[in-house]
């Protein structure tokens, strides 16, 4: 997650700001959600270290399905529930875990030269722009929950334990 | 947003006092004491009011009235006079006069009027105009409902500006004004002052040169004993500061340490110019300030985005000027001199801006400044010598080059002098 800082802080910035601009938080909630980003960035904490998470489970300061509402309504975004996708490993793509976790964002798909990416981030340019940069080939993003998420990237972990090991047996 | 005034009184001293009454109050001011001139004046240049005497040798006010509401109906006038009889007074009035005041004046009534004409007026300019659609056109001025003099607000860009400026002024704890090199950050900072009636609201600036923990604990505790209650900590240059100050400020910002209880609400200005996100590449900006700074972030307008404003900000200026050099009367900008300041380009923002002016009034242009003189300086400014514009053109590439590898290099100034084959200092002072 380390080599991975410095995007870590341009994303939750910009989401952060992103968020307030559109009027989805306020700017006291998002000063005390930087301060408790920033705790967990010094600490190296960085799979905690989340703006979005901050102002939905720690402060409350915001809900999410009108984050999502503002997504679909404003952003013309699709949504979608990883819980409901069957998943594999992302080392094909040569896609790291950490990235996604440090990005909030899935490559949960690949057909004929498309990705299907889902994230919690579409609100933050420098996420969208790295992964643009970094898949060779067509995007189309879905917004998707913090939990769906998170709970994608622990099925993919798994996947990758599995392919380790049976590596390893080999 | 500061409205001019044309004054006409052929008493030179009645003109100056005019002038001082209305300088003093804020407006920008043209004064002269030919009537001809005066029509010639008022046909090139948009004033919000005028103002004149009623009895001059070559033609009477109310002439003069006649001849200027030709042109622009909508411009309010007041009329001074020694001495009125009650039916002339009465016809001034129904032929259009906004206020009839007589000798001696009556300063509070005549400033009160003109502030009621000039709303009035506005608001009659507002409703014909289809209302508030003028905020986003670049030539069209925009009404502010609060004082915003750094700019004049008369474009688009500047008017959201100070709009968003506006809507920001309960910031908590936090604000950031970022822009261009040559930004006027320390009036900006004046103007967001301004919003606040209350004098318990203190606001104190500190730079490169001036900004230790003493120091600024110093000034902040003697606004608290002059009964501050509330004291805002403008950062100008934040990124020109040094690894402790930058230190400090962000302990000021988050009011610890030494910050932690002083008994009153402290808040921090951060203003930048550059792009931030270098600046936090280059190791300029670091990560707590960089988050920090996100919170209430605000990008401040280059001039040429706001080319309406810049003719009136080169007046303000030249005004500013001829106050403290104490000119017996105050150069005007030539229509085609004021188009030519809108179409230049002031990548130098407003540093430039008033560098141009000031070195226009060195050489004492007279009561009007002229295209050609304006030309004249700018070409100046830009042209220089061959050999000059090669060194300045090598000197901007030297620094890009030390800022491109000192990003390469994780913003470490140890590495890239290494790199550079240099002292660390010399680096140091490249990427100030």
């Amino acid at each position: 997650m380390q080599e991975h800082r410095a995007l870590i802080l341009r994303s939750n910035r910009f989401l952060g700001s992103s968020l307030v601009d559109k009027g989805l938080v306020s700017t006291s909630a998002l000063e005390e959600a930087n301060g408790k980003f920033m705790e967990a960035i010094q600490s190296s904490d960085l799979k905690r270290a989340s703006i979005l998470s901050t102002l939905l489970f720690d402060l409350k300061t915001m809900e999410e399905d009108k984050l999502l509402d503002y997504l679909v309504d404003e952003l013309k975004l699709g949504l979608v529930d990883l819980n409901f996708m069957e998943l594999s490993s992302l080392r094909p793509m040569n896609v790291d875990l950490s990235l996604c976790w440090a990005s909030s964002t899935v490559p949960f798909d690949y057909v004929e030269g498309t990705y299907m990416l889902a994230t919690c981030y579409y609100m933050s340019a420098p996420v969208i722009k790295y992964w643009e940069e970094l898949l060779d080939g067509r995007l189309i993003w879905y917004g998707t929950t913090i939990s769906s998420l998170s709970r994608a990237l622990e099925r993919i972990e798994e996947i990758h334990e599995t392919e380790d090991a049976a590596a390893e047996d080999e | 947003m500061p409205f001019s005034v044309l004054i006409l009184d052929d008493d030179a001293d009645f003109n100056s006092l005019l002038t001082d009454i209305f300088e003093q109050a804020d407006y920008i001011v043209t004064s002269i004491t030919d009537p001809i001139e005066a029509i010639e004046v008022f046909g090139e240049t948009d004033y919000d009011l005028v103002v004149t005497d009623h009895r001059m040798p070559e033609m009477s006010g109310a002439e003069f009235m006649k001849a200027i509401k030709k042109d622009k109906p909508e411009v309010p006038v007041i009329m001074v006079s020694g001495y009125l009889e009650n039916d002339t007074i009465r016809e001034l009035i129904s032929e259009g006069v906004g206020g009839v005041f007589l000798k001696p004046l009556n300063i509070f009534s005549l400033l009160e009027r003109t502030t009621e004409l000039i709303a009035e007026a506005k608001r009659v300019d507002s409703c014909s105009n289809g209302n508030s659609e003028d905020v986003g056109g670049e030539d069209t001025g925009a009404q502010l409902g609060f004082n915003f003099r750094s700019y004049p607000c008369k474009s688009g860009a500047s008017a959201s500006f100070a709009e968003r400026l506006y809507s920001l002024r309960n910031f908590k704890s936090t604000l950031s004004l970022i822009g261009e090199s040559g930004m006027h950050y320390r009036s900006i900072c004046e103007d967001i002052r301004e919003f606040y009636e209350s004098d318990a609201e203190r606001f104190i600036y500190f730079s490169a040169d001036f900004f230790t923990q003493e120091e600024a604990l110093s000034l902040i505790l003697k606004a608290k004993q002059e009964g501050a209650q509330r004291v805002t900590c403008v950062m100008l240059e934040l990124e020109t500061m040094d690894v402790s100050q930058k230190t400090l400020a962000t302990k000021l910002a988050k009011n610890e340490d030494a910050f932690g209880d002083l008994g009153l609400v402290l808040r921090s200005v951060f203003c930048v110019s550059g792009d931030l996100d270098l600046l936090f590449d280059e190791g300029l900006i670091d990560e707590n300030l960089y988050i920090l700074m996100g919170t209430a972030e605000v990008r401040v307008p280059p001039l040429r985005e706001c080319s309406v404003d810049v003719g009136v900000m080169a007046q303000q200026l030249v005004v500013k000027i001829a106050r403290e050099k104490s000119l017996a009367s105050v150069p005007r900008f030539e229509r085609s001199a004021r188009d030519l300041f809108r179409q230049h380009s002031w990548d130098g923002n407003f540093d430039e801006l008033s560098a141009t002016v000031h070195k226009i009034l060195r050489d004492n242009p007279g009561d009007v400044i002229t295209y050609a003189v304006a030309k004249s300086v700018l070409n100046a400014s830009e042209g220089a010598s061959p050999r000059t514009r090669f060194e300045s053109h090598l000197s901007t590439q030297q620094v890009n080059y030390i800022r491109a590898a000192s990003i390469l290099l994780g913003g470490d100034h140890v590495k890239t002098a290494r790199f550079f084959g240099t002292e660390v200092a010399l680096i140091d002072a490249r990427m100030k």
